[in-house]
């Protein structure tokens, strides 16, 4: 036995080594260059945020010790404990006036009779597209101290007593939030109560229900998994929203304006560390309680067949749908309304706007020239970049199923939830003071925080047409003798296309209205158009923050309708997700 | 020209080193003669899709060779292997045209335009669809035989070695699956290739294969041709798989020259020797075995027979050409309700009725009473 053992073994390494070489490594090579990209640019900055938070004031990374000072703000400044209140009270109260509103709302589309259901659905997204902080701004117009909304509104309550507070602080925040967020609950709540099997309420009717039986426990019950979702989107989004508190928040702060506060202010990065970290745990701690609460309603749909939804035909009821509906549209699109007015005159204080000119379009191409380069050279290099990276990473943990896959997809998804001035901040304290990498005011970062921060919308698009393609596709053009590579070029890709230009799509149309992210990354030279509305806000340059919003709008809405144009309907869902 | 496939000692072993190993393929060595249709049969879960894609290269085996004539396959790579394989949702690329999809294989190996196109022709012709390929359509616009006939002509056009088909009929509906297993079965006579049909459904492998092998959680039970398996069972397991079989729990009482005399429930059952099933050590007296006999081996009557079982009628089915007698026998007997075919209507016998089971003389067979599931 022993003598022959050493050839025993030589012949299975002879053949371990052939198996190595017979391999095919292009995979691993292209397959790495997303892993390395993710880890240092973002669980890397995710590390130092996290250990700068514990640091005390200073500019340098270099740990001089463990301290709690940022973290004790919250209890001794009055400004740190406003804030953190602030933040919870406006994204509770935006999370539940929405579910008061979508619900109804997509139960009414879903359910009743009524017209223009499909003009009702493209309406309702809207607001969701059109950059938040735009309709902020606009609301100033509408609802500031002597705006037409609240001038009409004061007059019509004065018999009550009733006065409208200005939209500036904390019930301007709110309403704006619930404005432009209702539509994830609509359009959500709409697709459940749409979807919803009929034959399982018919049931429930044949076996002696009434109608309100009927809804609290089979209706309900069955879409709760859909509203927790949609529930969750809005907190996560009102939670992290810098646009509008810092249009319109005046002295009430949240944690991305503190955040904001601490860095323009101070350049106190290890403090607006502490800050994230606070933001990122309750974003992390609601989203426990979503999944916690959702997993015990979750139901798989027994039956197969289905037949047509009954629609309530009552008048009484369909006059209600529809006027709610369109309350609710017009005050939702009324910003988008007012822009376009308002960026025809100088300025617009108390009912009419005054002196119309088209002077804010002229000056356009001279003042802002640079901040449109930027803008779409910015949003286009990191679309085109988002797509590749979250393409392969979304093939990785799809079909090579590695042994970290779920850690992958955590750590892809995770920007996903994080606000945006969070991951400004991340990357901030990695690529910042005494850095080997110092990136700071270039057009790097941007790039890097835009990829970071949307290639989950690539990632999930891919994702989820990637399971839905039978792996014995590319299996197939494996065993008619085609290489990783030709397999991945013929197949795999042309497969996933259409998934990968939706993704892109809505990346890029995000990505040409972001501020919250930019407005901590900006120099001098990377100025965007977002940038500068807000600068034009902030000087009350409400006309020309105005062209500049309807240039950002029209160029928006010609994608996303050549988009529907080319996709059909998907668009639409794609925003939800968004 | 084709060689012999030839599988030594061939195990797998999914997850080997984690915490529940599966071993899904256990010392398979069997020879797949050149040119032969040979079919893979067995539950689901008994391995056969493993040895298929261990085959193709799509899973790599954890110890044994896989010999092609006198070449080990078992460490190329699958796309070196030269194989065709028909999937059972067949994979047809929906981004191409039939013909593109045809063709793929050879621009893989860029042969020259003129003869894809010659190949492909050609190839389409075989499996019946030249006509379709004028139109050349999407595979999405074709029926469900139409696209599984592109997935062959696809897996044949570049002449490869061997065949492979993964459960080919499974996604067609009833009727249409009885004709494409004719197809399949005269298009792999007109190419020759050595070719390896994976299905569960012993009806199908029988009508298809030249032999069959019969596979039960990794371990081949027994290859054979569909006569040999129908009429010569290695086992319980086997004889019941291919075609229905009956057991009766019995006991040896002794051997009598050519003829084992078994025991059942009072009654005693002669059964030639050379149909037994089980090792000849088993024949001792006091051995626990099965008496198998297939639906149409009993007889039911209303009134006591000699060396009879009662048992309870629980459903009478006409199926037309016979009548099929399910029944209820004692618990020591059969745990399973019998099944019993009968030419015709048994006079005066109806549901719920006690009736008297005999089997027809030397026909039935003994088993052992191992791997009988």
């Amino acid at each position: 036995m022993k003598k022959n053992s050493p050839s025993m073994e030589s012949i299975g390494a002879e053949s371990r080594t052939k198996r190595f070489f017979q391999k095919d490594f292009s995979q691993y090579l292209v397959l790495a260059v997303p892993m390395v990209f993710l880890a240092i640019f973002l669980l890397y900055p995710m590390f130092t945020t996290l250990v700068r938070a514990f640091m005390a004031p200073a500019d340098d990374l270099a740990f001089h010790g463990f301290s709690l000072e940022g973290f004790k703000q919250f209890v001794v400044s009055r400004l740190y404990r406003k804030s953190l209140y602030n933040s919870f009270v406006v994204s509770i109260s935006v999370t539940l006036l929405t579910l008061l509103i979508g619900i109804p709302m997509g139960y009414f589309v879903a359910r009743v009779k009524m017209p223009c259901k499909n003009l009702i659905l493209s309406l309702g997204i809207l607001p969701v597209i059109m950059p938040s902080f735009v309709g902020a701004f606009t609301w100033v117009i509408l609802m500031g101290r002597n705006g037409i909304v609240r001038v009409f509104l004061n007059w019509l309550l004065s018999p009550f007593g009733v006065t409208v507070p200005s939209i500036y602080g904390m019930f301007g925040m709110i309403l704006c939030m619930t404005l432009t967020y209702y539509p994830f609950v609509f359009q959500l709540a709409y697709g459940a109560f749409a979807s919803a099997n009929p034959l399982l309420e018919e049931a429930a009717m044949l076996m002696g229900a009434k109608k309100w039986r009927i809804m609290r426990t089979v209706t309900f019950p069955l879409v709760l998994p859909s509203l927790g979702a949609a529930a969750l989107l809005v907190f996560v989004r009102a939670i992290g929203n810098f646009g509008i508190p810092a249009m319109i928040g005046g002295d009430s702060y949240v944690l991305p304006t503190l955040i904001y506060f601490e860095v323009n202010g101070f350049w106190n990065i290890n403090g607006a560390s502490s800050i994230a970290v606070v933001n990122v745990l309750i974003t992390a701690l609601v989203l426990w309680l979503q999944k916690y609460m959702v997993s015990k309603h979750e139901y798989e749909t027994i039956s197969a067949s289905r037949s047509e939804m009954k629609l309530h035909e009552g008048k009484a009821i369909r006059i209600m749908a529809l006027v709610f509906c369109l309350l609710v549209l017009i005050a939702s699109l009324l910003p988008q309304l007012t822009i376009i007015i308002m960026s025809f005159f100088t300025k617009w204080v108390g009912l009419f706007p005054e002196g119309f000119t088209l002077q804010n379009y002229i000056r356009i191409p001279t003042y802002s020239h640079r901040e449109l380069f930027n803008s779409f050279y910015l949003s286009i290099l990191a679309t085109f970049l988002c797509a590749i990276l979250g393409s392969l990473v979304a093939y990785i943990t799809e079909r090579k199923k590695p042994k970290g896959a779920a850690l992958l997809d955590l750590s892809v998804m995770a920007p996903f939830i994080l606000p945006g001035t969070v991951v400004s901040i991340a990357l901030l304290s990695a690529f910042s003071g005494n850095s080997a990498i110092r990136l700071t005011g270039t057009y790097t970062i941007i790039v890097i925080s835009y990829m970071i921060r949307r290639t989950p919308y690539v990632y999930r698009s891919v994702a989820a047409s990637l399971t839905q393609l039978n792996p014995s596709l590319e299996e197939a053009s494996t065993i008619m003798g085609a290489s990783w590579f030709y397999t991945f070029r013929k197949v795999s890709v042309p497969l996933i296309l259409p998934a990968i230009i939706s993704g892109s799509i809505l990346t890029l149309t995000t990505l040409l209205q972001e501020l919250s992210t930019t407005i901590l990354l900006y120099s001098g030279k990377t100025r965007t158009v977002p940038i500068q509305i807000y600068g034009a806000v902030a000087d009350g340059k409400l006309g020309e923050a105005s062209a500049l919003s309807v240039v950002l709008l029209v160029v928006v809405f010609i994608i996303v309708y050549g988009m529907n144009r080319s996709q059909g309907n998907k668009m639409a869902s794609a925003f939800k997700m968004g | 020209m084709s060689q012999n496939l030839t599988y030594e000692a061939v195990d797998k072993i999914y997850d080997e080193k984690g915490k529940n190993p599966v071993h899904a393929l256990k010392d398979v060595s069997f020879t797949i003669n050149a040119g032969e249709l040979f079919c893979l049969l067995g539950p689901s879960g008994c391995g056969k899709t493993t040895l298929l894609r261990s085959t193709a290269g799509l899973e790599t085996i954890s110890s044994g060779r896989m010999m092609y004539g006198d070449v080990d396959i078992s460490t190329i790579p699958p796309y070196k292997r030269n194989i065709g394989m028909v999937f059972q949702s067949f994979a047809l690329y929906p981004h191409m045209t039939i013909f593109e999809n045809v063709a793929y294989g050879l621009r893989v190996r860029k042969t020259p335009d003129a003869e894809v196109k010659r190949k492909v022709t050609e190839v389409m012709e075989l499996v019946g669809l030249q006509e379709e390929l004028k139109r050349n359509p999407s595979p999405t616009g074709l029926s469900g035989g139409q696209q599984q006939r592109v997935a062959i002509a696809r897996a044949l056009v570049y002449d490869p070695d061997i065949l492979l088909l993964d459960e080919p009929l499974a996604n067609l509906d009833a009727k249409l699956r009885r004709y494409m297993r004719a197809e399949i079965r005269r298009i792999q006579k007109a190419t020759n290739i050595t070719t390896i049909f994976v299905t569960h459904d012993q009806e199908e492998a029988m009508a298809v294969g030249d032999r069959l092998a019969v596979l039960k959680k990794g371990v081949v039970e027994q290859i054979g041709t569909s006569d040999e398996l129908y009429t010569q069972p290695r086992n319980a397991f086997v004889s019941n798989f291919i075609g229905k079989m009956n057991f009766l729990e019995s006991t040896i009482a002794g051997l009598d020259g050519d003829m084992v005399h078994c025991k059942i429930n009072g009654t005693e059952l002669v059964v030639p020797v050379e149909k037994c099933r089980c090792h000849m050590d088993r024949l001792a007296a006091g051995h626990e075995v099965l008496v198998g006999a297939r639906p149409e081996m009993l007889v039911v009557s209303k009134e006591p027979v000699a060396r009879s079982v009662r048992g309870t009628v629980k459903i009478i089915q006409h199926l037309g050409q016979f009548v099929r007698y399910e029944v209820d026998l004692d618990r020591t007997i059969s745990e399973t309700i019998f099944e019993i075919d009968m030419p015709g209507m048994v006079r005066g016998v109806h549901e719920h009725d006690d009736v008297y089971i005999s089997v027809k003389p030397d026909v039935a067979a003994l088993f052992s009473k191992e791997g009988r599931e």
